[in-house]
């Protein structure tokens, strides 16, 4: 990497963090990043994102030279990294400041994806509208209740960065965090919280958030009205795969929370931006819930036998392109299904499933462990 | 849909009572009446199960009817008279030991199961169940069989058809399937391997290890965890070696313990380019005579995700093109990925991973990592060194050194995982002598 593609990748992220910080999806929204919704802007921009990725990351260009002979016109066209890549290799343009691991879904803690992030500015720029507008509309304070890690005890977790972006906002008045790798949930804290009449923010993994309406049993610990649930991620495997919609409506009962006051978050530490199903107060029912990314973000689903891109509609393998990637990489193949909905929304259909059992030859997975 | 009965510990009982109570007719056969009965039930399947019959298996498996079909031919010597008989012979250095004490230089000994054993079976590949089930019958040991949850028709019918066969062997033979390790069957299981003197499982190795941890200590447990199978190929001495290599790979749909993912290649990456794309062909070839069975979206994804991740690892290390490539189906019903062997990981579906190898000695020292997996190494075209390869390849924990045509179906009396297939069920006692040294 010469001196001149650091600076002008480190130009390209400031420039991206200017872009991204000013939207906030409002229907007035003129922001630059607002514009990134038409599809030939977001092009332009992504197509020069992507040369200065080229330049400045020698695996990266190495690896889409190894993988598609023409060269890309369209973000479409960038042969996307797999998630997987993350556990073997740094994709990084320059110095990272943080690395952000992941929990280890398949894995294991053996040989976790890591993200080697340049610019913690920019996880931020690219997060907090997305927060902001999904989860801190309509109040003037809230008490932040987090059953994600705090970002001093899992340094290297983004969820729990991201965490911390939120307890910093000036709508929270309070911050209690009750996860602890060793004490597990703080289920008095929490109570506490409850009882404060202060509206809460909880925010929760889907495994954290089973484990404490577990500890709650029957009792009923309704959180005052403005408050607002957001949960995250899946199950990791370590619990019984439990409905989405049997959680929200154990949510509701024992936290006195309208579904609409629920949203879900999709995020992985591979990717800077998160897509939401919901506005905290206004999410519709679940069933006519989709997912969706700010404008910086473009998803496409392909046909899991040949990645080719497939319509609208149709299920297949998710593959994001995100902007905010701009100093790892912006295409990532994931493992989940979903299809792409007419006006960028995304049905996400979980996990591509497994194979069944197949006899006594050594699987795959115990390579990736 | 997959039914099967509620659990029930009086059924369990039942059953295990059956059969050790089944134990003394078994054990009162003759090698040659047993050799008979359980090599004539085997005959009298693979003269054929009806086409409806390979279909139902075939669905169950996830396999295409002609990889179904190819499969029970494949497997047939092993469940044939002179298969089983070879067997005994071959395992045993006095099989009459079987039947009573035999003279054994300066003692008598005596070749006993331990009681019943509690067979578990692994996943899809039709006849695996039967093949194990056939062993515990011949070492004289009822069994109570839960065959892999791609298994259960053929192990269904083998056991109907071996109960008809002879009534001694009626009480001798239950099949049973369950999910293993569910919630509502972890005091079934618990129950059972405490009720048993022995225990067959093949699987995952969390399986084993479940099951492991569960087995009373005084209860012989014999363990086959999953295995990877490798080929080593010098395409000089060996024309045929794509064909036989495409055929190791695609048989069984690669899930085979025996199954090849892994080839390394004594040629140069120019070389090397020219035998892939040759295996590729080969392998399109046998899409259509040797169909692949249903591919899962997670297999697909995670194919997607290893061959993609391996091109990543190799744009690192600052590979160029020549030393990698990717031939693959349009539909992904084949792959074949040239790449280094610290990308490699088994891919299953018909994947064959090949890496270009200077010599001999490269091929040994990249297979050290899977020394505890090892299990079938092919070999075609070797043509100088062979022997030296054999012993070093023992040395790695490769327990069947074969050639590469041969790989998929191996011999009745081949040493599966490094053991004798008999041997392992078997429990010696001995006679001492008074006064004989």
């Amino acid at each position: 990497m010469t001196a001149a593609t650091t600076a002008a990748m480190a130009a390209m992220v400031a420039e991206l963090g200017e872009i991204l910080s000013g939207w906030t999806g409002s229907n007035g929204d003129s922001s630059a990043a607002s514009r990134l919704g038409d599809d030939s802007a977001f092009d332009r921009l992504a197509m020069r994102v992507h040369e200065a990725q080229r330049d400045a990351n020698p695996t990266l260009r190495r690896y889409w030279e190894l993988v598609e002979d023409q060269e890309p016109t369209t973000w479409a066209e960038v042969p996307p990294v797999p998630t997987s890549a993350f556990r073997d290799v740094a994709i990084v343009s320059g110095r990272a400041e943080r690395v952000f691991r992941t929990s280890g879904t398949t894995g294991g803690s053996e040989r976790r994806g890591e993200h080697h992030v340049a610019s913690v500015a920019l996880y931020r720029a690219a997060a907090r509208p997305g927060y902001r507008r999904h989860l801190l509309g309509q109040v003037s304070s809230l008490r932040l209740v987090s059953l994600i890690p705090r970002p001093d005890r899992a340094p290297d977790s983004s969820l729990s960065a991201m965490a911390g972006f939120i307890a910093a906002e000036p709508e929270i008045v309070d911050s209690i965090w009750t996860l602890d790798a060793d004490q597990g949930i703080d289920v008095a804290g929490v109570r506490r919280a409850a009882e404060n009449g202060q509206p809460v923010l909880l925010l929760a993994t889907a495994f954290s958030l089973v484990h404490l309406l577990d500890e709650l049993g029957d009792e009923h610990a309704p959180l005052s009205r403005g408050s607002r649930l957001m949960e995250t991620g899946g199950f990791k495997g370590r619990v019984s795969e439990v409905r989405r919609g049997d959680l929200y409506r154990r949510a509701g009962r024992s936290l006195d929370l309208d579904q609409s006051q629920i949203v879900n978050e999709y995020g992985m530490t591979e990717l800077l931006s998160q897509a939401y199903d919901g506005v905290a107060g206004k999410a519709p029912p679940l069933a006519d819930r989709c997912h969706r990314f700010p404008p910086w973000v473009r998803t496409s689903a392909l046909d899991p036998a040949t990645l080719a891109p497939l319509p609208n509609g149709e299920p297949g393998l998710l593959a994001h392109f995100d902007l905010a990637n701009a100093a790892s990489v912006c295409p990532i193949l994931t493992e989940d299904l979903g299809c792409v909905l007419p006006g960028r929304g995304v049905r996400l259909l979980g996990r591509a499933p497994g194979a069944p059992p197949r006899g006594c030859s050594l699987p795959a997975e115990r390579f990736l462990t | 849909m997959l039914r099967y009965p509620k659990s029930d510990l009086h059924l369990q009982r039942q059953i295990i009572g059956s059969l050790r109570h089944a134990r003394r007719a078994l054990t009162a056969l003759s090698n040659a009446d047993l050799v008979d009965i359980l090599g004539s039930v085997g005959e009298g399947l693979l003269g054929g199960p009806n086409a409806d019959t390979i279909e139902l298996i075939a669905r169950e498996a996830d396999l295409s009817i002609q990889m179904t079909a190819a499969v029970l031919d494949g497997m047939a010597p092993s469940w044939s008279r002179d298969g089983l008989a070879r067997l005994l012979a071959s395992d045993l250095a006095a099989p009459r030991s079987l039947e009573s004490f035999a003279e054994a230089g300066n003692r008598r000994i005596r070749a006993l199961a331990p009681g019943v054993t509690l067979h578990f079976g692994a996943g899809s590949v039709p006849g695996l169940t039967a093949t194990s089930m056939l062993r515990a019958l011949l070492a004289r040991s009822p069994v109570l069989v839960k065959p892999g949850a791609g298994d259960i028709v053929l192990t269904a019918i083998f056991a109907r058809a071996l109960h008809r066969a002879d009534p001694r062997l009626a009480d001798a033979v239950a099949v049973l399937y369950w999910p293993g390790g569910a919630d509502g069957w972890l005091e079934w299981e618990r129950r059972g391997l405490a009720a048993v003197d022995q225990v067959v499982v093949y699987g995952r190795n969390e399986t084993i290890e479940s099951i492991r941890s569960r087995t009373p200590a005084t209860t012989r447990l014999v363990e086959h965890p999953d295995r990877l199978g490798v080929a080593i190929v010098d395409p000089a001495g060996d024309p045929d070696a794509a064909s036989a290599a495409a055929r190791a790979v695609a048989l069984f749909d690669q899930r085979g313990c025996v199954s090849t993912h892994l080839i390394l290649l004594l040629a140069d990456a120019a070389g090397a380019r020219a035998w892939c794309g040759e295996l590729a062909s080969q392998l399109a070839e046998l899409g259509s005579t040797l169909p692949p069975g249903p591919t899962s979206s997670g297999e697909l994804s995670r194919r997607h995700q290893l061959a993609r991740a391996a091109t990543v690892r190799i744009a690192a290390g600052g590979a160029s093109g020549g030393t990698i490539g990717y031939w693959a189906s349009r539909r992904a019903r084949w792959a074949v990925i040239m790449g280094p062997i610290d990308a490699f990981a088994p891919v299953g579906g018909r994947t064959a991973w090949v890496v270009p190898a200077a010599d001999i000695e490269s091929c040994t020292s990249a297979l050290a990592p899977f020394r505890r997996v090892l299990q079938t190494a092919g070999v075609a075209g070797v043509r100088s060194g062979g022997e030296r390869l054999c012993e070093e390849l023992a040395a790695l924990g490769a327990t069947r050194i074969a050639p590469l045509a041969q790989v998929p179906f191996p011999e009745p009396d081949w040493l599966h995982d490094g053991a004798r297939p008999l041997g392992e069920l078997i429990r010696w006692g001995e006679v001492r002598q008074h006064g004989r040294p």
